[in-house]
């Protein structure tokens, strides 16, 4: 038997040095398109053109930045409401079906007030409603998870799949309320139009973006200087510190998974008063929240960095999406190269947790029999 | 005879379009229609510039599959080459991608899905010089009252089309062959989503299936779902456990016809000709060819025209077409399937050819008459001899 002379070791770092924080990323995302432009090239692609139209209809362009920050609207609610739960190290994996929900909840309440109030009342109303929407989606698995511990990977994501069906139910059953009682075809019927925005000029940005960068700062603000927020790192740090302190774990974990459940209902919503206005049984093809899952691992969970990495996110989607039309470029190259900007990225979590070093196989044992 | 004709005629296109790609040059041959389409269009298709937006893949043996064909014969027809978007959502998405299209100077674009269209109208409305096909769409449903954005029908681009077609005319063949392969008169149908379009479809299969056998049933399950192949398996299995022993579907995929051939009964596929997936189990299936669609449209265009009414293409222009008989529909059946086909395209039948009576034995279409096209489009009940809701 052939025996390989070499073993890589982890160990585990107890602090990250600072330099390594900013290094990890940014080496991350050029490993990713060094890796992307062999693949290019070995299908016959040229990478440098493929990065700069990519680039160019991503960010560089009116249309291709105002379609990214109009995509990372709804991806920067998705992204903080999964990396608002992982604070407390709670997984919400059903962002996408709370989104469903936040798309009913938003239409309801734009549908049922009719059109008597102004549109700055009418749509913080549509947007809230969508929230509390999402957030009762998630209400069953917080308090399970809260007094059982049942696991909310599992049941977080596993109502997603009746969130869908609720969508399918409420456009394709005839009679139904959220559908256009004129025809015969399945269509959303349309919401009043104080609860419509327009968009800015001829893009398709809707003033909604910075709702989400307010929401998105004042999480920020509410896990760094809030007593709600310490609360939340002391529980995450060591849950029994936190009971010794008086601090109610159980009640804390359900407002968490709530507040996390009402933000993925807001980006349904912002759809609602956004660029659709009704429901439309397309969306739950499109996959929003769980793209709020691949922001919140881009930025590491942390919730200062998830406006960028929504924004980062959004715009390799839409040049990659553009690929195709520019350029002579497949699908499937676009799309795998996002994948690869995201597995890089979350493979360079491992130099910045572990310090990584080869050592000789010798040396390994001995390692092993010291410990 | 139904091959014959739908033969004749795409040779006849050929022809036609074969000598506009020549350029005309000898004289003697041409034919008045093609002196009069050449003058229009020339043979220079340089400023045409066309692209296709699909929902899935060129490869998928189904519904994206059938038009990349009609999009290869267009190409081959003209000389030009047409850009493919493929794998493109419904929604804000698709109208970036189709802006994108429009500002890179495509003049002629296809989607091929029923959720392009508030997407499309919207580039539309802001690419005046070009020209845009909604495949299976249909204009009155961007009006306001039926929860669109435009307030009248008027207001609605009028650079936009769309294009669909009459596959009742060959579901209700598809029946016959049905009808005449079940011993027992009991027929399944795996069905997407119980809309007029589905439904439609579940009712001419229906009737056809009785034209063959009066007491044929057609138990019909639904997916809720265009692309699902486990679930599609499961609603199969559903239908034959209760007794069904042929199956047919409006699906994409083939798991219908695999579930049926695992206990020997018979299928009745959708979209393309995949006699391969279950040989044993295949009867035939209702298709498309969109190509007379794609290369008459490119055609206009390069005319400097935009069609902009709602296409209904039928087995008389070849857009609706049947694809090949399995072994076991006898020669009595095919016979009796092309007359009934010859029938349908010279026009002195149609699948809806009353009278047609509902599930509850109400009267729908009266003797001797058949619907009007918007009744077609939106139909929403069942008729007699299907069992299920078409509520969904």
């Amino acid at each position: 038997m052939m025996r390989i002379p070499f073993r890589v070791v982890f160990e585990q770092r107890g602090e990250t040095p600072r330099r390594l924080s900013l290094l990890v990323p940014l080496a991350s995302v050029l490993a990713a398109l060094f890796f992307g432009a062999l693949f290019l090239l070995a299908t016959g692609y040229s990478p440098i053109d493929t990065y700069t139209n990519m680039f160019r209809d991503g960010f560089a362009s009116f249309n291709g930045i105002t379609d990214t920050l109009a995509l990372s609207t709804v991806l920067i609610c998705t992204g903080i409401s999964a990396a608002f739960a992982f604070q407390m190290n709670l997984y919400n994996i059903g962002g996408e079906g709370q989104l469903y929900l936040g798309l009913i909840g938003g239409a309801w309440a734009g549908i049922a007030l009719g059109d008597h109030l102004p549109t700055l009342i009418m749509v913080p109303i549509v947007l809230l409603c969508g929230a509390l929407a999402g957030a009762a989606w998630i209400f069953v698995p917080a308090f399970v998870r809260s007094r059982l511990g049942t696991s909310e990977i599992v049941s977080t994501l596993l109502l997603t799949y009746i969130g869908a069906s609720l969508i399918k139910h409420v456009i394709y059953t005839p009679d139904s309320f959220f559908r256009n009682p004129n025809t015969s075809f399945p269509q959303g019927r349309r919401v009043a139009d104080s609860a419509s925005l327009d968009s800015f000029g001829s893009s398709r940005l809707y003033p909604t973006f910075f709702v989400a960068l307010i929401i998105a700062g004042a999480l920020y603000w509410i896990v760094k200087r809030t007593e709600f927020g310490y609360r939340i790192n002391v529980i995450s740090d060591s849950p029994r510190a936190a009971h010794y302190a008086g601090i109610n774990a159980r009640r804390t974990t359900i407002w968490v998974m709530l507040i996390s459940g009402a933000l993925s209902g807001l980006a349904g919503a912002m759809l609602i008063v956004g660029p659709y206005g009704k429901i439309e049984p397309s969306i739950i093809t499109l996959g929003y929240g769980y793209a709020g899952i691949v922001v919140a691992a881009l930025a590491r969970n942390n919730l200062g960095l998830i406006i960028v990495s929504g924004i980062l996110f959004s715009g390799l989607r839409v040049g990659g999406n553009n690929l195709q039309v520019t350029t002579d470029t497949p699908i499937h190259i676009g799309v795998m190269l996002q994948g690869a900007i995201l597995l890089f990225a979350l493979g360079g979590e491992a130099f910045r947790r572990y310090h990584i070093h080869v050592v000789r196989v010798q040396d390994a044992t001995a390692r092993k029999a010291a410990v | 005879m139904r091959k014959n004709h739908i033969k004749g005629f795409a040779l006849a296109t050929a022809a036609v379009f074969g000598l506009l790609a020549c350029g005309g040059s000898d004289a003697a041959t041409d034919t008045t229609v093609a002196e009069t389409m050449e003058t229009e269009a020339g043979d220079d298709y340089s400023m045409l510039k066309v692209a296709v937006v699909y929902i899935g893949v060129p490869d998928d043996k189904g519904w994206t599959y059938q038009h990349e064909q009609g999009i290869l014969e267009l190409e081959a027809e003209l000389g030009i080459e047409v850009k493919r978007v493929e794998n493109v959502p419904e929604g804000d998405e698709a109208e970036a991608i189709m802006e994108g299209l429009a500002a890179e100077g495509y003049n002629l674009i296809f989607a091929t899905s029923f959720g392009y269209g508030t997407p499309m109208a919207r580039v539309a409305a802001k690419h005046a010089d070009g020209c845009f096909q909604w495949a299976t769409g249909a204009k009155f449903l961007l009006t306001s009252e039926m929860g669109g954005e435009y307030a009248t029908f008027g207001d609605i681009p009028a650079n936009l089309g769309t294009y669909f077609g009459a596959a009742e005319e060959a579901r209700y063949l598809s029946g016959i062959a049905a009808g005449a392969a079940s011993p027992t008169g009991k027929l399944g149908y795996v069905a997407a989503f119980p809309i007029p379009e589905v439904i439609r479809g579940i009712n001419a299969f229906t009737l056809g299936a009785q034209s063959v056998n009066p007491d044929a049933t057609v138990q019909v399950s639904w997916t809720k779902t265009w692309f699902g192949p486990d679930t599609e398996k499961e609603s199969a299995e559903s239908l034959l456990a209760a007794g069904a022993d042929v199956l047919a579907m409006h699906q994409d995929t083939t798991a219908t016809g695999l579930a049926a051939d695992a206990v020997g009964a018979k299928w009745v596929g959708y979209n393309s000709d995949v006699v391969e997936a279950a040989p044993d189990a295949w009867l035939t299936a209702p298709t498309w060819n969109w190509a007379p669609y794609y290369i008459q449209t490119a055609l206009a265009v390069a005319g400097g025209t935009c069609p902009s009414d709602e296409y209904y293409g039928s087995m008389a222009d070849g857009m609706v077409t049947l694809g090949s008989f399995g072994t076991s529909v006898d020669e009595d059946t095919q016979g009796l399937i092309a007359d009934t086909a010859a029938a349908i395209i010279d026009g002195s039948f149609a699948p809806f050819q009353g009278p047609v009576s509902d599930q509850d034995g109400n009267e729908v279409v009266a003797a001797d008459t058949r619907p009007e096209l918007l009744d077609l489009l939106g139909m929403s009940y069942f008729v007699k001899g299907v069992i299920g809701s078409p509520k969904g």
